[in-house]
């Protein structure tokens, strides 16, 4: 039988009052609570202290007490919701800080540059000299002086491009005080690789040398998936006296696993007019760790620079004494560095400038 | 190079498979493009299979350009005997190198040229032209050479196997029966084995009958002394050409063989004799027909063995390492060289076919190759100099990268050349610098300008769905008059400031542009103010040209809609370019150095005023005009508001600008900055008719 003792009235009244508060979540909850409960005209609490005449007279005065605790709880309980309330509203001029942040454009440096900025580093580091030279060349830097007389065979491996007239080169060397900041001849054609400094430095500059040129170098070759008559080189020479292949090695090994973290290197013999003897360099592919693949073609490694002990002809033809002084120079296209090191297939992705491929590279 | 593996098993005693062979040969210097498994083609081996080997011979190295070739540096490089040439496939007994007693020569040979025709081996035989064997024939296809008949299979067979080019011609067919290598005559045509009809000049080398040329000499030859079916007598040549003159004849006719490539890389002079020798052999052999006569051997120019020293010492200087004395004999001898002990090393002979053999390095090359570059040991050069600072420009250019990549500019690279239209709009065409050999007409001039192919690169993304692009790019400049320049060029398209959902995007303007350029050469370190210009490749009353101490260095501005239209931009959103010559501003910062200026120690004031002005009146001649009413101690002239519109009257502007003054001695007084603006407004009211507001 259920309890109707004017006590588990309270009870029952202050159970409800405590389920109804913690659904209340705004103001209006509260205000709709403070009405229900505590109106002096329609309260229920107001309500419950009119059935006092209905109880018995000795329990009146503790009825009474009990509903005024219930009333006092209930305001009490009121007043700090609306404070709890307050306290976790924002406060003015606060902001949705889960919205987008105003973007600040930022654009990349091309793919290639920044390859050529490590490679640079790397070299620095090592104490070279980092210089620039003429885009447009003449027929004795670019190709006689490092011993490709005219006729020379090996002028199929380089297709040049040729100036209908011939103009002023660019300057090079400003910043050396013993080179004159403007060597020109008139240019008649587009240097087919950054080469062409070694012999205007060595001309202006005794031995020992230690220099990287970086640039851009063109051939007559179409656009295809690996080709493009523009790319960028990097060409490093080391003259002094008792420089030998085991440096060429010991460079290269350092260089490489700079630039490519843990790879081995290995050295092929080939041939270039200017280098004598002459060696492709070779690293273990990563992509398969040396077992094979295609991107290696199977054999586990992938070429990546062409070098070789520079030839006593060069070194004539610029003044040099092949005897007393001996010296490795080598050459490193940016495409392939870049081609394996990111993963890119297509050298033209180098040269459409598209910012989907761009933006694939963080500042 | 291809060459067959079971023929070169014949030639040497290699055990190990093509791909072992390929590996070992890629190191010691003939890479492999290709390997081809086939059918094996030996009637001895069972069904096993046989494989073609595509080596890459290198241009240094003719002589490797053969079977015999290939298989003596595969027999050093296994330290195997060989190549062996006695028991090969073929082989019968050998024609004697000496004229035959008594026989009449059937054939007269005349060199009027010996330099470039220094011997000429020649031979008669009767001969029943048909098919050649089988065997002769697969060889041939599997070097990628179609059989044609015995007599011709003949000749490129031996070529194959000893390198050496040969030609047949028809003895009926040439006149006197004469062999006369002459110089074309001017005007003289030949109709070539390919067909075609060649015109020949007279640095051209021919070999001629009694009346006509009959053989463009070490290139191809001539379709009318071609053997063919009714052939029944010979000449067989086998002669060595001048290099040069073979690949300047080559290069001029446009006409590319297997022997001109041979030729002008240098054949060998004593393989002449030897390969006629195995010519007639092979002819006896498989029965196309027999030698009648004497081998005659023209030989004027005969070639000297070079002999050389190759010191101990030096292949140590070279290699950084040893290579034990046992290795170089082994691996010089095996190659040919005659090695005599000298007291420092070694007197070598360099047999003739290696044309590419002509210093001590070149020795030392060889033994390194054979040798293994794996063995030589790792070091590093001694830095014995102090580190050099790196060229200036290259850290400059470094810095204005990161500078534009931070003001939103992503890096573009495109060539130095494009097409004469994109060119002729940014520079006078006698300015132009054509390109005399243009892969293509997109190619063809040097750009004057690095904006065009910036251009281009923004069409490109527009394309792809990218409406806010700024590009930018530093790199050469062609033209006539300057030579090569460096230039720094940027474009921008779209969005000036992006869209947000706390306000809307801005399209970019002028000024956007104008101070990426103010931006840039700050960081040279140059002042520069702009003007307006007429580049006609820029929108009119959007365009400047970009000034530093009285001299034009560059240009900004809206592109020319017309011009952006004809880089397939029809449509698109206004683009703003700017284009900068690099090498001026950089040559106006050299020298100067950076110095602290004290920071001032008295409070500055400022004035605001705004005036009414023509519109047509420059900001810059009213700044002038400020400038130069007001004492030194208006250290500041700001524009800020510009109106146009209701309560200004028609063709006037209001220009409202913040003075700022500051003595670098004193605190201002009240009275003085009155001073200033009150001869700062006089100023503007005489020269300018400006009204304050």
């Amino acid at each position: 039988m259920p309890d109707t003792s004017p006590q588990s009235a309270i009870e029952t009244l202050r159970a409800d009052f405590r389920a109804r508060l913690s659904a209340a979540s705004t103001d209006r909850d509260l205000k709709i609570l403070d009405d229900e409960f505590l109106s002096r005209k329609s309260g229920s609490v107001t309500a419950l202290l009119k059935q006092i005449t209905a109880v018995p007279a000795d329990q009146r005065r503790e009825f009474g007490a009990l509903v005024n605790t219930l009333k006092t709880d209930i305001e009490t309980a009121l007043t700090e919701a609306r404070a709890a309330l307050t306290a976790s509203r924002p406060p003015a001029g606060a902001v949705d800080v889960t919205l987008p942040g105003r973007e600040i454009t930022i654009g990349r440096i091309h793919p290639l540059m920044r390859v050529r900025q490590q490679v640079e580093d790397i070299f620095m580091r090592m104490g070279y000299e980092i210089l620039e030279g003429p885009e447009v060349e003449d027929d004795y830097h670019n190709f006689e002086a490092l011993n490709m007389p005219p006729d020379h065979p090996a002028r199929d491996m380089q297709d040049t491009l040729y100036l209908a007239a011939p103009i002023v080169g660019g300057t090079w060397g400003a910043h050396r005080r013993a080179i004159p900041d403007a060597q020109v001849r008139a240019a008649t054609l587009l240097r087919t690789h950054t080469s062409a400094m070694q012999i205007r430095y060595m001309k202006t500059t005794p031995p020992p040398v230690r220099i990287l040129v970086p640039g851009r170098v063109y051939r007559r070759d179409n656009l295809d998936l690996s080709h493009t008559p523009m790319f960028q080189q990097c060409e490093g020479l080391v003259v002094g006296e008792g420089i030998t292949l085991a440096d060429l090695k010991g460079t290269f090994e350092a260089m490489l696993q700079q630039l490519f973290g843990d790879v081995k290197v290995r050295l092929r013999p080939s041939f270039f007019p200017y280098t004598e003897p002459s060696a492709e360099v070779d690293i273990s592919c990563q992509s398969c760790g040396g077992t094979g693949c295609g991107t290696c073609k199977h054999t586990g490694w992938l070429e990546i620079l062409g070098s070789g002990m520079v030839h006593p002809a060069v070194f004539e033809a610029v003044g040099y004494d092949p005897e007393k002084v001996t010296g490795f120079a080598f050459g490193i296209g940016m495409e392939r560095v870049a081609m394996l090191k990111y993963g890119v297939d297509d050298i033209r992705l180098f040269y459409e400038n598209d910012l989907r491929f761009l933006e694939q590279f963080p500042l | 190079m291809k060459v067959l593996l079971s023929w070169l098993r014949e030639l040497v005693d290699v055990k190990e498979s093509a791909q072992q062979v390929a590996q070992k040969m890629s190191l010691r210097g003939f890479a492999v493009e290709g390997i081809e498994a086939i059918e094996d083609l030996s009637a001895e081996a069972s069904a096993t299979a046989d494989a073609v080997l595509d080596f890459e011979v290198t241009a240094n190295r003719p002589d490797c350009m053969s079977m015999v070739g290939m298989a003596r540096e595969v027999a050093v490089a296994y330290g195997l005997p060989g190549p062996r040439l006695d028991h090969v496939r073929g082989a019968g007994p050998t024609a004697s190198e000496a004229p035959r007693a008594g026989d009449p020569p059937a054939i007269q040979i005349i060199i009027d040229d010996p330099q470039l025709c220094p011997r000429y081996v020649g031979a008669v035989a009767d001969v029943q032209v048909g098919p050649s064997p089988s065997w002769m024939q697969a060889r041939l296809q599997a070097a990628g050479i179609r059989p044609i008949s015995n007599i011709v299979d003949v000749t490129n067979y031996v070529l194959l196997e000893l390198g050496h080019p040969m030609h047949a011609f028809d003895l009926a067919r040439l006149a006197k029966a004469q062999i006369r290598v002459r110089p074309a005559r001017a005007g003289e045509t030949i109709k070539t084995l390919d067909g075609q009809t060649r015109t020949l000049s007279p640095d051209m080398l021919v070999i001629a009958d009694g009346e006509r040329p009959v053989a463009v000499a070490g290139v191809m030859g001539g379709a009318e002394s071609e053997v063919s079916g009714t052939t029944r007598t010979i000449v067989l040549e086998s002669a060595y050409f001048n290099p040069l003159s073979v690949r300047r004849t080559s290069k001029k006719l446009g006409l590319k063989t297997e022997a001109s490539m041979r030729f002008e890389r240098g054949a060998d002079p004593a393989a002449a004799a030897t390969a006629m020798a195995r010519a007639i052999a092979l002819i006896e052999e498989i029965g196309a027909g027999k030698a009648r006569g004497a081998v005659i051997d023209e030989y004027p120019g005969k070639t000297a063995h070079r002999i050389m020293g190759l010191r101990r010492e030096k292949i140590r200087g070279l290699l950084g390492g040893d290579v034990p004395e046992p290795d170089v004999t082994r691996i010089l001898g095996g190659l040919g060289f005659e090695l005599k002990p000298t007291s420092s090393g070694w007197d070598v002979t360099v047999p003739t076919r290696r044309v590419d053999v002509t210093r001590e390095v070149d020795l030392i090359e060889e033994v390194a190759r054979h040798y293994g570059y794996d063995r030589l040991p790792v070091t590093f050069p001694e830095l014995d100099v102090p580190p050099q600072a790196p060229d200036p420009r290259i850290m400059r250019a470094r810095h204005l990268r990161t500078i534009l990549a931070a003001a939103g500019f992503s890096e573009a690279l495109t060539f130095g050349f494009i097409s004469e239209p994109a060119a002729a709009a940014f520079a006078d065409a006698a300015d132009l610098v054509p390109i005399a050999n243009p892969l293509s007409e997109n190619f063809a001039v040097l750009r004057p300008s690095v904006l065009p192919g910036l251009v281009d690169a923004i069409a490109h993304n527009r394309r792809r769905e990218q409406r806010d692009i700024r590009l930018f790019e530093i790199g050469a400049r062609f033209s006539r008059a300057d030579g090569e320049r460096r230039a720094i060029a940027c474009a921008w398209t779209g969005a000036a400031a992006a869209e947000h959902w706390g306000g809307t995007a801005r399209p970019v303007d002028f000024f956007d542009m104008k101070a990426v350029v103010d931006r840039v050469c700050d960081a040279i370190g140059v002042g520069i103010h702009t003007r307006p210009s007429d580049d006609a490749w820029l929108a009119p009353g959007r365009r400047a040209a970009v000034m530093l101490d009285g001299t034009r260095v560059g240009a900004v501005g809206q592109l020319a809609p017309a011009l952006a239209d004809s880089h397939g931009l029809v449509g698109s959103d206004p683009v703003y370019v700017a284009e900068l010559d690099l090498d001026a501003l950089e040559a106006a910062a050299a020298g100067r150095s950076l110095r602290v200026e004290p920071l001032p120690r008295y409070p500055s004031v400022t004035r605001d005023i705004s005036i009414l002005v023509d519109d047509t009146l420059a900001a810059a001649d009213i700044r002038a005009t400020i400038t130069e009413a007001a004492p030194v101690f208006l250290v500041r002239v700001a524009e800020f508001d510009r109106y146009q519109g209701k309560g200004v009257p028609d063709g006037k502007v209001s220009l409202s600008l913040r003075l700022t003054f500051r003595s670098s001695d004193r605190t201002l007084t009240d009275a003085e900055v009155q001073g200033a603006m009150d001869a700062i407004m006089t100023a503007l009211k005489n020269r300018h008719a400006a009204i304050q507001r």
